[in-house]
């Protein structure tokens, strides 16, 4: 479909540059539109799209910080920050995070039941981020369906670990995605993953904080749910205390 | 004039809508190839305003089935994508044979330059009728 050569000739970092200026431009085109209507808007409406502005905005900085973040930790330019996490609560404030995004996109952030799992050794902020960065990309997934529904956050515990993960009801929400963010990375090449929708460079991110913390990004099903998830061990001197 | 505007996202949807609205047409809206079909067959439209980008069959699949329809056949599409279209092997199929009337890379395609490449293809919709 798309004359790929261009692409063959880029090495996998230029490729994930020229990805994320691919991604970033989205919300900046979404900004420059909305403010071409802004014009004659009435007060109710005007403040209506100044929350939509606010929801964007922040929702791109966050993605962009998190992929600084992560070239910072990997490049050792900023150490991780080992301390106990609990899981639970770490998936609220992501929860609490994606929730103005998602309510412009008009999609349900989800926090199911989350059983008592034991603390982990994570670097909280790098965790956050990673998880963050997920969400964002499985809102616009879900809201690009017929019918938006709703994002799970979970957690629970199998016997590999600790599984947090997102889930949504579209079955290619996982595979898909997974299988963009690994063609941005250059580790796979779909001839027409070019005109197919969605956001890979959020995947991206994710999987490359979560490989600071030595994980990464799997396929998980949960209930009938189809998402991304991440295993992280619990700590046995934490489950002492 | 009715307007089918195939987009994928929300946000930017509400924006093109409201935008073409504001200038006049009736706007359905589809989020994906399929939803568009069937839009088209409820209510057929005079224009399409389509992003290549779209989840499940992209924006040529979309095309090459909607031009398999004899009554569709002579719709006007305008492609309004962030696809840079010389990076597209089959631009020029695009027009030739799939009846792309005007090509507008999102970035730099503002809604004034939208709502009058939509305005522009009013003369080919009255000679096909």
């Amino acid at each position: 479909m798309r004359q790929s050569e261009d692409r063959v000739q880029l090495n996998s970092q230029e490729q994930l540059f020229l990805g994320l200026a691919e991604q970033m431009s989205q919300p900046l085109v979404q900004i420059a539109r909305l403010a071409e209507l802004g014009g004659s808007d009435d007060a109710a409406t005007a403040a209506m799209r100044w929350q939509t502005i606010q929801a964007i905005t922040q929702s791109s900085l966050q993605l962009v910080e998190s992929y600084a973040l992560s070239l910072r930790v990997q490049g050792k330019v900023t150490p991780l920050e080992l301390e106990p996490v609990t899981v639970s609560s770490l998936l609220y404030d992501t929860a609490e995070a994606l929730q103005p995004f998602a309510r412009q996109y008009g999609v349900d952030i989800q926090l199911d039941q989350l059983p008592r799992l034991q603390p982990i050794m994570a670097d909280r902020r790098v965790l956050q981020s990673a998880m963050t960065s997920l969400g964002q990309v499985f809102v616009l997934s879900q809201a690009e369906a017929d019918e938006p529904s709703s994002v799970h956050l979970s957690a629970h515990r199998n016997r590999y670990g600790v599984v947090a993960g997102l889930y949504g009801c579209s079955a290619q929400l996982g595979t898909d995605s997974l299988r963009r963010a690994h063609a941005l990375q250059g580790r796979a090449r779909q001839p027409l993953q070019r005109l197919v929708s969605g956001s890979a460079a959020g995947v991206f991110v994710a999987d490359s904080l979560l490989r600071t913390l030595a994980a990464h990004l799997h396929v998980a099903r949960y209930r009938s749910l189809t998402g991304l998830a991440t295993t992280l061990q619990p700590s046995q001197q934490l489950q002492l205390i | 004039m009715h307007v089918l505007l195939i987009e994928p996202d929300k946000l930017q949807a509400d924006a093109y809508a409201e935008a073409l609205q504001r200038d006049g047409h009736t706007v359905a809206r589809a989020v994906s190839a399929q939803v568009a079909v069937q839009q088209a067959d409820e209510k057929m439209p005079d224009v399409v305003v389509l992003e290549l980008q779209l989840p499940g069959h992209n924006g040529v699949e979309f095309l090459y089935e909607f031009r398999s329809y004899h009554e569709w056949l002579h719709i006007p599409v305008v492609v309004h994508t962030f696809v840079p279209l010389r990076e597209l092997a089959q631009a020029a199929t695009l027009a030739k044979e799939l009846g792309v009337v005007r090509t507008l890379y999102k970035p730099v395609t503002n809604l004034a330059a939208l709502c009058a490449a939509v305005r522009v293809v009013a003369p080919v919709v009255e000679r096909a009728v």
